[in-house]
């Protein structure tokens, strides 16, 4: 395990990985998608599950061959996604949307490998469009981080839309 | 209203104002939504008794419930007290829908279970029989799909479909195990009139080379009727713009593979196609079986319901007034598919047409756009066109319909346009007129 104490240990971690999703976030608002996938581990994991409003009493059996995804994405499929946005046909984002995140209460706790964490935190994507209305989507994640050579990377990350529907037309954009 | 100069179908004209008048869709959800059948769920989402959906039929909040005998009813999804909603979920399983504001409860038939203070506060006079959940006027099933009609004088639900259930069945009767719609709703909500998403899909292969060039050039993984990147090129031989039918449409390729086109690795899928063709040609005869299951085909059922085979997405738009809807989407699947094959389609129909699809998310902004510039002052006056391949369509040899070549093409979008006119300008089902073009001789129409 990834020793979290004594107090300096956790706080240069839990400050060096705070740094690295300020900087992730600012690389994504930047559209730096090369940069960006310098950070991600070759057997990342990019995941957000679909989800209904249910009541809390439901016992209604699991759906079928699972709920679906709006990512369900490894390395390759993250490289599609921006092979597509960086095609020059992508017309909803030409000319640019103003795109900045806020990422908050970022919390680390030990990973079960020694050299990685759990890394929690929540982001906030405003998006002022190009019909001039913005959209704001919120999402909580939950990451992991396994460090190496090259610092922390990217292993895994679980992200939950906090949207029943999606005020919005598209998801041109990285949580 | 003067329905008649709103659309020009020998010009193939619009008025920009039928996306943007508050007079328009006021009479839109009297003539079209509180008229015509509607798609209320697929069996496979409320399988077992007290399952149910929530869904809406134009503005209208309604409840579709399985009922102990297996039936399906579905009732507007408010109280009869005071109004309020009585479910608030999405799906689930409910012995009873109980109101929040005062308590009256509600069993799955409808029939108003429970009044607190009955006996203290209606001193034993409420007569509950009047009080239950108000059904939707018909409810019927179509192979798998629960439709649902305000309307008591609508026809019937196979008369409302016609013909058009040619091209249903090459999804819906392929295999004996039937159908399913898997995963969660994906919904979303887009600033556009409804009627454009619909014409967006039930017609319009022109845009496609175009608004998703982006999407093509990052994941085709074969040929679709020619049609490429850029709109450089189009074969108008691969494929066929069917309509004719009622208000409902077909838009297919013919070559019985390209709907797995936007899939990135579609081995699998093609695997599946070479195994099982010879059943379904067996069951559905030669035309359907070798050319139409596999391909690329949009099917329309007026007026909100679009579905595609291949692809493997299944839709609704549900209207909020004239500028904004949101859209329902599901994953479709044949029940007799090993599950490793559902799985593939569900994953792949959440990476292209999905809430994150990288087809999906290019044609948002285009019909919103187009919604917007319906709305000036001077842009309301002004008209828009689907004028393309006027006067060149007919019968073709094995598919009913009056079809014009291709899938580039705005034949589609006129039928429906067509329809809606006829629909608006109509003040009962009694003068809605009944076609269904260019039937098939009955030798080719089951099991050729």
């Amino acid at each position: 395990m990834l020793d979290l104490h004594p107090e300096p240990a956790l706080h240069d971690v839990v400050t060096a990985l705070t740094q690295r999703l300020f900087h992730e976030a600012r690389l994504l608002d930047d559209e730096r998608f090369e940069d960006w996938l310098e950070l991600l581990c070759e057997d990342v994991s990019y995941h957000m599950a679909l989800k209904s409003r249910r009541f809390r009493a439901d016992r209604s059996a699991p759906i079928a061959v699972g709920a679906g995804n709006v990512f369900n994405d490894n390395l390759a499929r993250l490289k599609l996604r921006i092979d597509r946005l960086r095609s020059g046909f992508v017309w909803a984002e030409d000319p640019p949307n103003f795109v900045r995140r806020v990422v908050s209460n970022v919390e680390v706790l030990p990973g079960d490998a020694p050299n990685e964490t759990i890394v929690h935190s929540v982001i906030v994507i405003h998006r002022n469009r190009i019909d001039g209305q913005n959209r704001l989507l919120t999402a909580g994640r939950t990451d992991r981080w396994r460090k190496g050579g090259e610092g922390w990377r990217l292993a895994a990350r679980e992200i939950l839309l906090d949207h029943s529907v999606l005020p919005d037309s598209n998801v041109n954009v990285f949580f | 209203m003067d329905v008649a100069s709103l659309i020009d179908t020998s010009t193939g004209r619009q008025s920009r104002s039928i996306y943007s008048s508050d007079a328009v869709y006021r009479q839109e959800l009297e003539r079209v939504f509180g008229r015509c059948w509607l798609f209320l769920a697929h069996i496979s989402q409320i399988p077992r008794p007290n399952d149910f959906f929530r869904t809406y039929m134009g503005e209208d909040d309604v409840i579709v419930i399985r009922q102990k005998d297996g039936a399906v009813k579905a009732f507007l999804n408010t109280c009869t007290h005071r109004g309020n909603r009585i479910c608030r979920a999405d799906r689930g399983n409910a012995r009873s829908f109980t109101c929040n504001y005062h308590g009256w409860s509600f069993a799955p038939d409808g029939a108003l279970a429970g009044v607190p203070l009955e006996n203290e506060a209606y001193f034993g006079e409420l007569d509950r029989s009047k009080f239950g959940l108000v059904p939707v006027a018909q409810v019927a099933e179509y192979k798998g799909l629960i439709f649902g009609c305000f309307d008591p004088a609508a026809p019937s639900l196979d008369d409302y479909l016609g013909d058009a259930k040619f091209y249903l069945d090459v999804w819906l009767d392929a295999l004996p195990g039937g159908t399913a719609l898997v995963g969660e709703t994906q919904k979303m909500v887009l600033n556009t009139n409804w009627k454009l998403p619909v014409e967006n899909v039930c017609g319009d292969g022109y845009h496609l080379g175009w608004a998703h060039a982006g999407a093509m050039m990052a994941v085709q993984s074969m040929d679709l009727s020619g049609l490429s990147v850029g709109n450089s090129s189009a074969n108008l031989d691969g494929g066929l713009s069917v309509a004719g039918l009622n208000g409902h449409m077909a838009l297919t390729s013919l070559d019985g593979v390209s709907g797995y086109a936007f899939y990135p690795e579609p081995k699998p899928m093609l695997d599946y196609l070479e195994a099982n063709r010879p059943t379904v040609t067996e069951r559905l005869g030669k035309t359907r079986g070798e050319q139409l299951w596999g391909s690329q085909i949009n099917i329309t059922i007026f007026p909100n319901l679009q579905f595609l085979p291949g692809l493997n997405w299944f839709r609704v738009y549900h209207p909020k007034g004239p500028g904004q809807i949101e859209q329902w989407t599901w994953a479709m699947v044949e029940n007799d598919m090993p599950e490793n094959i559902k799985a593939t389609i569900l994953d792949n129909q959440c990476l292209t047409f999905g809430l994150a699809g990288l087809f999906d998310n290019d044609d948002g902004d285009n019909l919103a756009a187009c919604t917007e510039q319906s709305r000036g002052w001077r842009t309301a006056q002004m008209d828009v066109y689907t004028n393309m391949a006027l006067g060149r369509s007919g019968a073709r040899e094995g598919f009913p319909g009056d079809i014009a070549a291709g899938l580039v093409s705005e034949h589609n979008q006129r039928y429906f346009y067509r329809r809606w006119q006829e629909h608006m300008q109509a003040s009962s089902w009694s003068d809605v007129p009944t076609y269904n073009l260019n039937p098939l001789g009955s030798r080719e129409a089951v099991n050729a």
